[in-house]
């Protein structure tokens, strides 16, 4: 039983994928808008003066980042539900795992960042007179997030691909919809080899945006 | 207007001020000189409460540091400090630098505060620069921003931490000499200084320190001209000799 490669189905099969990647898409973004703000609380929470928000944080992180994001999702969108008589669709399930999950290292990314600008920038913030809130929302953060991009469009390309596990849970996302592909014209190689091609268009045009900023902003550094 | 009195402070077990009493009249300048590592800038440190001191009182134009009660963020606008190494805020102008902190803390208008920002860097000689980023200047320019934002509080006293250290030797001067305009114009100044030529011409004081306890005060004739305790007379054979 010969085996032979058809680009035909690669090209037919292309079109098909574009609900998938929308979905991916907007499950992207929406997990990670959430995820960012679950993030840059905890990483400021770890950097509090109270132990017991560090320690929250701490729980916080420690467990999403010790746990398989699969098990997570089915956490979610199975247990949860059980538990609480709240059921969710299969999407909001989706942002919201990956809003937590992300937010978890997205955590991680703030709080260093944080640390990483000078103390002398605090110091001099306090010595005029600057609150702590203050100093941190006029001279750290803003020195901060620059050095947050990089991390975060890594995570962003990190995000993305883990949305592909939510074919567990039934979401028609770009994995979901390839399989449901191959269940129609069982082309198994053609069709992943697209959906695989597709995740790399996606997660390279995303590296290449990365890298530019980055460029941008080390010129103005370098000014 | 500063009011020290036997201030002690320690890092963990490490005893760095062993009783230090201080009082700082308004308008006047004193320098503190002493070798490194002697606890010069904790005492400033402990005076803008960028470290809280583990004993003593300080009062500050009749604020106590140590009551609780003090609003510690309004206190330290009244004793502002500039650093050895300069800490401009980067990401932001030159002349957002100066107007931050009375736009932010003496809730000034934006207008007002950039006049007030404008008049200051021209005070430093620095006009020009308004527009310009912290990374465009010279050492020597950023230290007089720095000098800048420090006045614009309108403070009652600017504490000085070794303000030239960080500077090549040629940019040393334009800083001392903006200095020296603020001494003659009556702005009270304790300096953490190496430049014994600024101290002896400025300085209404001079105070020595080490080993965490001042060693001997006195005017800048007297410190300079006929020293006393043994350790000062070697610090200064000291950095007489290099300098
Ligand atoms: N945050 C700190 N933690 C521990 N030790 C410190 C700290 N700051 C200063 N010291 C120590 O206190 C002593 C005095 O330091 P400092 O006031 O900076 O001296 P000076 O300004 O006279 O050189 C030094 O031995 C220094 O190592
Ligand atoms: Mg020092």
């Amino acid at each position: 039983m010969g085996f032979t490669f058809e680009w035909q189905v690669m090209l037919e099969t292309f079109p098909l994928l574009l609900s998938g990647v929308k979905l991916t898409i907007i499950i992207t973004l929406g997990g990670l808008f959430f995820g960012f703000i679950i993030g840059a609380v905890t990483g400021l929470m770890k950097l509090s003066r109270s132990r017991f928000l560090r320690k929250l944080a701490g729980i916080y992180v420690e467990s999403i980042r010790g746990t398989p994001l699969i098990v997570q999702v089915m956490f979610l969108y199975f247990g949860v539900p059980m538990a609480t008589g709240l059921r969710i669709t299969p999407v909001a399930a989706g942002i919201i795992a990956i809003a937590v999950n992300s937010g978890a290292y997205i955590a991680e990314i703030v709080r260093g960042a944080v640390q990483s600008v000078d103390v002398g920038q605090t110091e001099a913030g306090r010595s005029i007179g600057l609150t702590r809130i203050q100093t941190m929302r006029y001279i750290i953060w803003p020195q901060a997030f620059r050095r947050m991009i990089p991390p975060l469009g890594n995570q962003f390309i990190i995000s993305l691909k883990d949305t592909s596990l939510l074919v567990v849970i039934g979401v028609a996302e770009l994995t979901r919809v390839g399989q449901e592909i191959i269940a129609v014209n069982f082309r198994a190689f053609e069709v992943w080899l697209t959906v695989g091609i597709v995740y790399l268009m996606m997660t390279l045009s995303i590296a290449k945006v990365l890298q530019m900023t980055e460029e941008r902003l080390e010129k103005r550094s370098a000014r | 207007m500063i009011e020290i009195e036997n201030l002690h402070k320690s890092f963990g077990s490490l005893e760095v001020i062993k009783g230090i009493d201080l009082h700082i009249r308004p308008g006047e300048v004193v320098c503190i000189i002493g070798p490194s590592g002697s606890g010069k800038s904790t005492v400033l440190r402990c005076i803008n409460r960028l470290e809280d001191a583990t004993s003593g009182r300080i009062i500050l134009d009749g604020s106590d540091l140590s009551d609780p009660a003090t609003n510690i963020n309004q206190v330290r606008a009244e004793a502002t400090m500039v650093f050895q190494g300069f800490n401009l805020f980067p990401h932001m102008t030159v002349l957002q630098n100066v107007t931050l902190g009375p736009v932010k803390v003496r809730r000034m208008s934006k207008e007002a505060a950039d006049a007030l920002g404008i008049e200051l860097l021209q005070k430093v000689g620095l006009a020009e620069k308004a527009g310009s980023f912290p990374d465009q200047l010279s050492g020597g320019q950023q230290q007089r921003v720095a000098i800048a934002r420090a006045l614009a509080l309108r403070p009652k006293a600017i504490l000085f931490d070794e303000p030239t250290s960080a500077l090549d030797p040629e940019l040393v001067g334009e800083v001392l000499e903006v200095m020296k305009q603020l001494a003659r114009e009556g702005m009270t100044m304790v300096v953490v200084t190496h430049e014994m030529g600024f101290a002896r011409e400025v300085a209404d004081r001079v105070v020595f320190i080490d080993q965490g306890i001042i060693q001997e005060e006195n005017t800048p004739d007297e410190l300079f001209g006929n020293p006393q305790n043994p350790r000062l007379r070697d610090f200064l054979g000291k950095v007489l000799s290099h300098g």
